[in-house]
């Protein structure tokens, strides 16, 4: 186990046969990983995140930067001489060995004791429920359970760095929540040091520690989902993370005689409603003219009865849908021309067409600066 | 705007039975779901429905007629895929009156008939666009308007919100029951996602094995799902099946949870003696870090945030696992699991299940 350092890593692929030079797939970007932690490099098809993973291997040549596993830098080792165990997407089971042998290769290779190895294989074969495939061969096997078994050929090995491509893609949805906890478990009860890449956010919040959050190959935010949750460095990260998405607005700040107000619009910049923000020092940065985005979480928005502590007073929306999902309420409200999520995971009593209060509290207030996208203000404080 | 009915469908592709004897009554309005997992037959099912495939047997009828033999347009049917369709050299207004300028109805009205339908579907500001230059979220939006634009009687619909990002989809869940109420078109929505179902349909089919196995408003599949398939796939995370043998003791059902003896309340389901599956729902376990009376004691192996709520993978002192789910600001969600935890189950909604069959024991 050892900690990940990545230097102002860059990766530009070859030119092509016109010789016009490629644009940066991954631009200069630092990660400082610890010891025994999981992290996620989360991002669109293209965003440099798999390129970033593959350097890490050494699949990839690095273009710039330094990588370090502990304090050995590996930008020369070939991925063999990394000690790093993988499941790619690429990285084939192999087809003349059972899933048993398989799984068994890498640690039968580093001359692991037959007794011990057994041993290991018959307690990841649990944790990814293929005990009763060991004796087959990978060609016989679905998308899912094949990539069941290359995560256990991954994770059953003894190594500094653990790297995951997709690791659940093709999981079969009704084993994804016992199998991702199962991981989750077992990389956390022996610190494993591991990095995954995911398109899919619900599976980066759910797994990592920490999560990088790319686009474009330039690195977005490095924080814990939570962190990316409640103080999202700009717009695309906000948008980005949590299910529902953010809501977002247009908005102004008046900063009338010293009580400043954030005047919400739709998109016929009529005011749909304001929010009394607390004094202070900070909106004296901001030009009267400025343009901002508004964003409000689904689950941070209450609606109902009155509400203390509500930086709204009076807003009225109409009820569009209610649903309850079993676990939580999904509503759609019409405010103005503005279409609203709220979720709360109480059972809302809130018929269709129905004029109910929405509140918005501080710390469900995230304010933009709608030319750059960055992030200005968060009502949860930071 | 017509009633649907499928009379005893059945539909083979070589050696392989893919829809056995489906039967289903759809009235006239409704919107009903068909939902299943990946491979069930559900797109089969819309395209005997639409008149794209010949059935094996059984029959089609809408609005109490037969319409074997007839094709989609004939039969009164509009279809929306995944992939949208769209004809990609012409404007959004145009794709939407395609079907209008087909049955020769004059300019003014196609043109009335268009911007009520976009309005409806907030594309209006997009109509002179080319589907290249809308997101997929617009063109699925388009693909929609273009379909209802004819008021069609019956509007199938193949799990149209797949392609479209997180944002509209979530927009589109709940803007769709109301743009399909105003046209008054009988809907039939095949979707994977439970939630969409629950949010979409006023009636759920669910599709197992080429027929339904339950057909009911969603919030009866949630809460009595007919047997343990149904009930794993209508929930996220999935329910919780522990092994169970309820007896008979002090005057109530007791039986064994990991290790504790628990009093089931008072529902008598026939099941004394007899090898059940206790099916507890995520959300009706309760989780506490201090010890309190009749909770059990347990260890708290991982936390995951997923969406507005927390999952926990609990481990028994036998090695039982369970998933419980809390909300978003619970005391454990920052937690790293490995510490003990105590948890209280809500067993108003637990349900039980023949360990054998898997079917749901009811009172």
């Amino acid at each position: 186990m050892a900690s990940l350092t990545l230097d102002h890593v860059s990766k530009r692929y070859a030119a092509g046969k016109r010789g016009i030079s490629e644009p940066l797939a991954v631009n200069d970007v630092n990660l400082a990983i610890r010891d025994g932690e999981i992290v996620g490099l989360l991002g669109s098809s293209g965003c440099g995140k798999t390129s970033t993973l593959r350097m890490i291997a050494g699949f990839e040549d690095i273009t710039t930067g330094t990588i370090r596993i502990g304090e050995r830098v590996i930008n020369g080792l070939k991925a063999a001489e990394r000690n790093v165990a993988m499941a790619f997407e690429g990285y084939a089971l192999y087809p003349p060995l059972t899933v048993g042998e398989n799984v068994a290769f890498g640690l039968l290779r580093h001359k692991v004791p037959r007794d011990e190895t057994r041993k290991r294989v018959a307690r990841i074969g649990q944790l990814l429920d293929i005990e009763n495939l060991m004796d087959l061969y990978p060609p016989l096997l679905s998308g899912g359970q094949q990539q069941r078994v290359s995560l256990a050929r991954a994770l059953v090995r003894d190594a500094d760095l653990y790297l995951l491509d997709e690791p659940m893609s093709q999981l079969e949805p009704q084993l994804r929540a016992k199998l991702r906890a199962r991981i989750k478990e077992h990389l956390i009860e022996r610190s494993m040091t591991s990095v995954f890449v995911t398109h899919d956010q619900t599976e980066a919040v759910a797994l990592a520690d920490r999560i990088a959050v790319m686009s474009d190959g330039v690195l977005q935010q490095f924080g814990s989902p939570d962190d990316l949750k409640e103080r999202p460095a700009n717009l695309f990260v906000a948008g980005f993370i949590g299910e529902p998405p953010m809501n977002i607005f247009d908005a102004t700040l008046d900063i009338g005689d010293g009580a400043p107000r954030l005047r919400v619009s739709g998109t016929d910049a009529d005011d749909l409603f304001s929010l009394a923000l607390p004094a202070s020092a900070r909106w004296a940065g901001f030009a009267a003219a400025q343009k901002l985005k508004l964003g409000l979480r689904p689950h941070r928005i209450r609606v109902g009865d009155a509400s203390a502590g509500s930086l709204t007073q009076g807003v009225q929306a109409t009820v569009v849908s209610n649903h309850w999902l079993g676990d939580q309420s999904h509503l759609g409200l019409a405010l103005g021309d503005a279409f609203v999520i709220v979720v709360t995971d109480r059972d809302i009593d809130a018929p269709r067409d129905a004029r109910i209060a929405v509140h918005v509290p501080l710390e469900a207030v995230h304010v933009f600066n709608a030319a750059s996208g960055l992030a200005l203000f968060h009502g949860t404080g930071g | 705007m017509s009633t649907l009915k499928l009379a005893q469908l059945s539909k083979r592709f070589g050696e392989n039975p893919i829809l056995r004897s489906v039967s289903l009554e759809i009235r006239s309005g409704e919107c009903l779901v068909v939902f299943g997992p990946s491979g069930c037959g559900k797109t089969t099912l819309l395209r005997l429905i639409a008149g794209i495939l010949e059935s094996d047997g059984g029959d089609v009828l809408i609005g109490g007629e037969s319409v074997a033999g007839h094709g989609p347009q004939s039969r009164g049917v509009a279809m929306a895929f995944q992939n949208f369709a769209l004809y990609p050299h012409l404007s959004a207004f145009e794709n939407i009156a395609s079907p209008l300028r087909a049955r020769g109805i004059d300019a003014q009205t196609i043109a009335a008939k268009v911007h009520e339908v976009a309005q409806l579907l907030r594309i209006d500001a997009v109509l002179e666009h080319l589907p290249r230059q809308l997101s997929n979220g617009q063109k699925q939006r388009t693909s929609l308007a273009r379909s209802l634009v004819h008021a069609p009687a019956v509007l199938l619909l193949d799990d149209p919100l797949r392609n479209v990002d997180a944002k509209v989809r979530y927009e589109m869940r709940l803007e769709l029951p109301r743009v399909f109420r105003r046209f008054g078109t009988t809907v039939i929505y095949v979707t994977q996602d439970y939630k969409e179902a629950m949010a979409l349909g006023d009636r759920v089919g669910v599709l197992l094995d080429g027929c339904f196995r339950q057909i009911d408003v969603p919030a009866r599949v949630y809460r009595e799902p007919v047997d343990t398939r149904v009930a794993n796939l209508f929930g996220d995370p999935p329910i919780n099946l522990v092994p169970a043998r309820p007896q008979p003791r002090d005057g109530a059902l007791r039986t064994d949870l990991a290790g504790h003896d628990i009093a089931l309340p008072d529902t008598v389901w026939g099941v004394a003696g007899r090898e059940c599956l206790m099916g507890i729902r995520a959300e009706d376990i309760a989780l506490y870090t201090e010890a309190r009376p009749g909770a059990i004691a347990l260890q708290l192996e991982a936390v995951m945030p997923f969406n507005v709520r927390n999952v926990m993978l609990l481990r028994c002192a036998d090695g039982t696992e369970l998933l419980a789910s809390t909300p978003d600001d619970h005391v454990l969600r920052g937690a790293r699991g490995q510490q003990r935890v105590w948890a209280e189950i809500d067993w108003r909604h637990t349900l039980m299940f023949d360990r054998q069959s898997g079917a749901r024991l009811a009172a």
